[in-house]
């Protein structure tokens, strides 16, 4: 599962004169231009930055979910700008989780099958899915909500179930954007506790997006976006 | 994974119920109106093969060339061992006699003098108790006053006849006309019931009498204009009917006798083969239009369906899903939910149909006081075709739906779908 992740670096992304511009009517705007960045395996980093600055399309890049206009976007040493659509499926399934500010947890299904649902992609017998699953959900503390609807529990605890769902297939990366725009401070601290400890625990590598001061109080290195260009780049 | 689609399949009432509601009701819409242009279509083939074709008659070859003139001096003599081997050769046939004649009806007043006359259509067939033209006519359901023959020269009068020659029951009315070999023939019948056909040109110049009194009359003891044939439960059947007509006429082959038995098919009389094929071509026609209507009607339900759905299928890319694979799933659903659909809504046009063809039988009974032969009751009839026609507008405008709307997955960047997630 692991054998197209280049091991010999420690750079788990790698953007390379990345530039994106969305076609708007007749012309194009440019959300970001020349970007250079190399993360490195187990960073907490979050993407500040005002409005409009680029941080959600620059998530995106690094998730496959867009391809830019020009530069290459490396996950661990690969380019997934040139993968098919199959292939960049795979790659989230496999390696990304995401977490949104709205949690986007799939309304019909249970808590437990939200989890549940990339597992079932990764084709897990249903032993190893429950396994994982419970595990998942004891992380952020909800083993004991699991046959609920998502309609019928609250914001911070939706969220907590979007991160198990990130975390339960054991992905390398996640990406958060705005993972606690909708919560009160409460429950924030409670996410980025969580998600620290997953970093801390796990090893995974978190990148966010915020305007959180919250948030920002806990990311080792902040980078600032400012009209689609890296403003600022440091390392606490 | 289809344990899981499934699932949310069967829980979203939005994506499940409501649109198997909307192709049930397409479809049983669809399956009705074939089987109410089967029906009308049945309405007029049974109506002429009642009165004027048979499913299919024997004439003389001589009288088949002057068909149009009904002549009577050019009916099948030696009717009796004609009629006989008919039912030797088509035993399920039902075999009859019938004739049709012209004559001129005269009502004297209590001195002799004529009061009131009239030209007539004569129409004998075999009013004995029991006999199948009884009922096939159903004359005794639709008598408006009076009552049936059931004695020598007794006459009904179609209603507007009846007010024409201003008769009352019991009244003597003489017949002018002249025999098989055109001598002048006269009788005195009693006038015993009005008949309403429903039909004027019937109602006002048709006049009744059994088949007895009019081979007496005409002279034709054992001799008959027309012999007509119905199949088993007067149930129409081109083919059956085609195949009869052939063998029979090929066992005349031989013969140049010219007037040699010969038998047409309801088609091939009063132009009615066109006219089927015209109300066949049109019925199709009409049938196809409004499947492409209820296509396009569901065909917009699978469409929105797809559309409404952006949001979770930007979810399920995020996890890890490929778009094709969502597109697939998208698909399998609109089947799934067409062929339920389809199902259902077969079961439901098909209930409907029945219904009308059973109750639009009854219909003048139901309905008290309408009693006509020729009536425009709505009327059904239940097809083989509608089994199946169904399940294009069901399955395949579904299918097309969720095709097309599933497009917009490939279509749309992935980030736009994200941008509908109302992030
Ligand atoms: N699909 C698109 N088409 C056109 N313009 C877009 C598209 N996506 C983003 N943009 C534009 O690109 C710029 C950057 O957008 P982006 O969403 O990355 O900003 P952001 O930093 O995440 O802002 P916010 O803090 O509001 O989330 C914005 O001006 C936005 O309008
Ligand atoms: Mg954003």
């Amino acid at each position: 599962m692991q054998n197209h992740i280049n091991m010999n670096t420690n750079n788990i992304i790698e953007i390379q004169n990345v530039t994106k511009r969305f076609p708007v009517g007749e012309t194009e705007f440019t959300a970001l231009s020349n970007i250079n960045l190399k993360i490195q395996k187990g960073e907490f980093t979050g993407l500040i930055g005002p409005s409009g600055s680029g941080k959600t399309t620059l998530l995106n890049l690094i998730g496959a979910l867009d391809i830019p206009s020009e530069g290459e976007i490396l996950i661990s040493g690969k380019n997934v700008a040139v993968k098919s659509d199959a292939e960049s499926a795979l790659l989230r399934n496999e390696h990304i989780g995401f977490i949104f500010q709205s949690y986007n947890l799939l309304p019909v299904y249970s808590i437990f099958e939200n989890v549940e649902f990339p597992l079932l992609l990764q084709k897990k017998s249903k032993a190893e899915r429950k396994e994982a699953v419970m595990q998942a959900l004891d992380w952020v503390g909800l083993s004991d909500i699991a046959n609920k609807k998502p309609s019928q529990i609250s914001g911070g605890q939706a969220q907590r179930v979007a991160i198990a769902r990130s975390i339960v297939k054991k992905p390398d990366i996640v990406l958060a954007d705005e993972p606690t725009a909708n919560l009160d401070s409460t429950n924030a601290y409670k996410i980025m506790d969580i998600l620290k400890k997953l970093n801390e625990e796990l090893g995974i590598t978190f990148m966010f997006s915020s305007h959180d001061s919250k948030v920002i109080e806990y990311l080792r290195r902040v980078i600032t976006l400012e009209d689609g260009k890296v403003k600022n780049d440091e390392t606490k | 994974m289809f344990e899981f689609l499934f699932k949310g399949l069967i829980r979203d009432k939005s994506r499940s119920l409501l649109p198997v509601i909307v192709v049930s009701l397409g479809v049983s819409l669809s399956v009705f109106f074939v089987g109410y242009i089967e029906g009308m279509m049945g309405d007029m083939v049974d109506q002429n093969a009642r009165f004027g074709t048979g499913h299919m008659k024997v004439m003389t070859r001589e009288y088949v060339k002057n068909i149009a003139q009904k002549p009577l001096d050019l009916s099948i003599l030696e009717a009796g061992k004609v009629i006989q081997e008919l039912d030797k050769s088509y035993p399920e046939v039902d075999w009859v006699k019938r004739f049709n004649f012209g004559g001129i009806l005269d009502v004297p007043d209590e001195n002799g003098q004529t009061k009131t006359q009239g030209i007539a259509g004569g129409m004998a067939f075999d009013m004995t108790e029991g006999n199948s033209d009884l009922r096939r006519l159903n004359i005794a359901n639709n008598i408006v006053e009076g009552r049936m023959p059931n004695g020598p020269f007794e006459m009904l009068l179609g209603q507007g006849l009846a007010k024409r020659m201003n008769v009352k029951i019991g009244d003597t009315i003489t017949y002018f006309g002249s025999t098989m070999d055109g001598s002048m023939s006269f009788q005195n019948f009693t006038y015993v019931g009005a008949v309403q056909f429903g039909l004027s040109v019937m109602d006002d110049k048709t006049f009744l009498i059994d088949i007895k009194d009019a081979e007496q009359i005409l002279d034709m003891e054992d001799a008959v204009q027309e012999i007509y044939g119905y199949l088993p439960n007067d149930i129409y059947d081109d083919q059956a009917i085609e195949e009869i007509k052939n063998t029979y006429n090929a066992s005349f082959a031989e013969s140049d006798d010219e007037y040699a038995p010969q038998m047409l098919a309801l088609r091939d009389q009063n132009g009615l083969s066109t006219m089927l094929d015209m109300v066949n071509t049109m019925s199709s026609a009409f049938t196809f239009f409004f499947i492409i209507a209820m296509s396009i009607v569901l065909w917009n339900t699978g469409l929105l369906g797809g559309l409404r759905r952006y949001t979770e299928f930007g979810i399920r890319i995020a996890i890890g899903e490929s778009k094709r694979d969502i597109y697939k799933s998208l698909l399998l659903e609109s089947v799934i939910v067409g062929v339920i659909g389809s199902v259902f809504g077969t079961i439901l046009g098909l209930i409907l149909t029945f219904y009308l063809q059973e109750v639009g039988i009854d219909m003048s009974d139901t309905l008290g006081n309408s009693n006509v032969l020729f009536s425009n009751v709505i009327r059904a009839k239940v097809v083989p075709t509608q089994f199946w026609i169904g399940f294009f507008p069901g399955v395949m405008a579904t299918f097309l739906g969720a095709l097309l709307s599933g497009r917009g997955i490939f279509k749309r960047q992935t980030s736009e779908l994200f941008n509908e997630l109302g992030v």
